[in-house]
This record gives structure tokens, sequence and C-alpha cells, in this order.
């Protein structure tokens, strides 16, 4: 490999060795350091350095970098946590608020509750007295009595 | 990051867990910039430690991800990095450390009769 202040002395099995190494490292290591590393491999061969040495060292350097974890991977880890923590929460808070309507109506239904009639009865058009009717909201089963029915 | 006392009291010692080769290119950089051939060289010169590639190149991302240097325009395929007056200030609370403990030393040294 041509070094910007000479041949490397080691020959060219030396920078296959090397550049073989260096492929070990993140893409995004390569396309910033890349290059230079190998250009700074080149003159340490020339210096005298071993290639077996320069070679361990980026290797161990390639395994450091794909086990430390990055802040910017840190920050997106922690953004997604708070982004599904956040939709979880919305999610719970818009099945209790429809949630509370529709336990509201079998309460008030329970009171002129008779025996083995049915509490909601889906498509039902008449309206209970205090109750807004829970239209385009999500379907909620209310589990009454062992039974689960579906309003 | 509080790096800004001069006399280690009011700044934290930010570079006491960035480990040796990450002091050693601080050091090095203290007096102009450099790119990875000469910090290696010249860390040799200063402290007769051998470097590797690998180790640099990891040191010199962490130390810029700590803003402690910069990566100056590319001078042909070779970065420069120079130290950040951040840089600077850890550096001087993290000798200022050091020279305590190694003065505490001594003197632990000298009255031991050792």
């Amino acid at each position: 490999m041509p070094a910007a202040g000479g041949q490397v002395s080691d020959g060219p099995r030396a920078s296959r060795v090397v550049g073989t190494v260096l492929r070990c490292y993140p893409a995004r290591w390569r396309r910033r350091h890349g290059e230079e590393a190998a250009e700074l491999a080149a003159l340490l061969i020339r210096d005298g350095t071993p290639a077996g040495s320069i070679a361990w060292s980026y290797l161990a350097g390639a395994a450091r970098e794909w086990l430390t974890p990055r802040p910017v991977r840190r920050l997106s880890t922690v953004a997604c946590a708070l982004l599904v923590a956040a939709c979880s929460l919305g999610v719970s808070a818009g099945l209790l608020a429809s949630a509370a309507p529709a336990r509201a109506a079998s309460t008030s239904q329970a009171r002129g509750h008779t025996p083995g009639r049915a509490h909601c009865r889906p498509g039902s058009p008449e309206p209970v007295p205090g109750v807004t009717p829970a239209v385009s909201r999500p379907q909620v089963i209310i589990w009454e009595a062992g039974h689960g029915r579906s309003c | 990051m509080t790096v800004s006392g001069r006399d280690g009291k009011a700044g934290q010692d930010v570079l006491r867990r960035v480990g040796e080769a990450s002091v050693l290119i601080l050091i090095s950089l203290a007096d102009g910039p450099k790119h990875g051939y000469a910090l290696i060289q010249d860390i040799k010169e200063l402290a007769g430690v051998e470097l590797g590639p690998g180790t640099l190149y990891g040191a010199l991302d962490r130390l810029e991800r700590l803003g402690l240097i910069d990566a100056l325009p590319a001078d042909d395929r070779r970065h420069p990095y120079r130290i950040t007056a951040p840089g600077a200030a850890a550096l001087r609370v993290h000798l200022d450390s050091l020279e305590r403990v190694s003065a505490a030393g001594r003197l632990r040294l000298r009255l031991g009769g050792i």
C-alpha cells in the first residue's frame, strides 16, 4: 500500500491483513477513520512495527467499537422507551375513559336488573339516562358474574 | 462538565476514568494539533508508551465525544486533532490531582524512612 511517507517495507501481505481487520469495524467508523487508519498502519509497518501487533490492536479496537454503546444509540433507546411509555399511557387513559361510561351504564341498568336479561345489547337504540353513548370508541368488554358481554 | 477550576477543587477530574491513553493524547495535543501518526511518535518519546493504533482511535473518539478535543479539517487523508478549552481545563485539573497524589506519596515514603 503506498503510504504518504514512502513504500511499505512489509509488503502487500501485511496491508491485506490490516485491511481485513479494518473491515471488522462498523461502517460509520470506517467512513470516518478507514483511510487514515490504513495509512497509519502502513507508516507504522514502515517504521518496523510488526504487522501482527498492528492488526491485533485494530482487532481489539473493533471489538471495543462494537461493544461500546454509542450515546446516539442510548439517546434513541431512551426516546423509543419514552414514546412507548407515552403511547401505552395514552391507550390506557383512552380505555379507562371509554370504560367509565360503559361501567356507569352497566350500573344504572343493574338497578332495574331482570335476571337472565342481557345488560348490553349491541346496536340497541335505547339511550340510557345520564349516559352519553360511546360512539366511535373502542369496544369494551364488561365482565360481570363471570360472563363476558361485548357492548 | 465542570472542568473550569485550575486548582482541581472547583472542577471535577473528568479524566480520572478515561484511561491513560486519553490522558497521554491530551498531553501530546497540549502544545499544538497533531494527527494520528504524530501522536503515536510524540507519546513514544514523551512517555515511552507505544500506543497501538486501535487504542489511539478509540481514545480519540472518546475524547471527541466528551468535547475535550476537536477534529480539524482533513489534511490529505489525515485528520489533525486539537485540544479544546474544556480539554485543557480537564487536563490541568487531572495533572494537579496527580501532583497532589505524587507529593503525598513522596512525603509518606520520607516519613516511612524507606
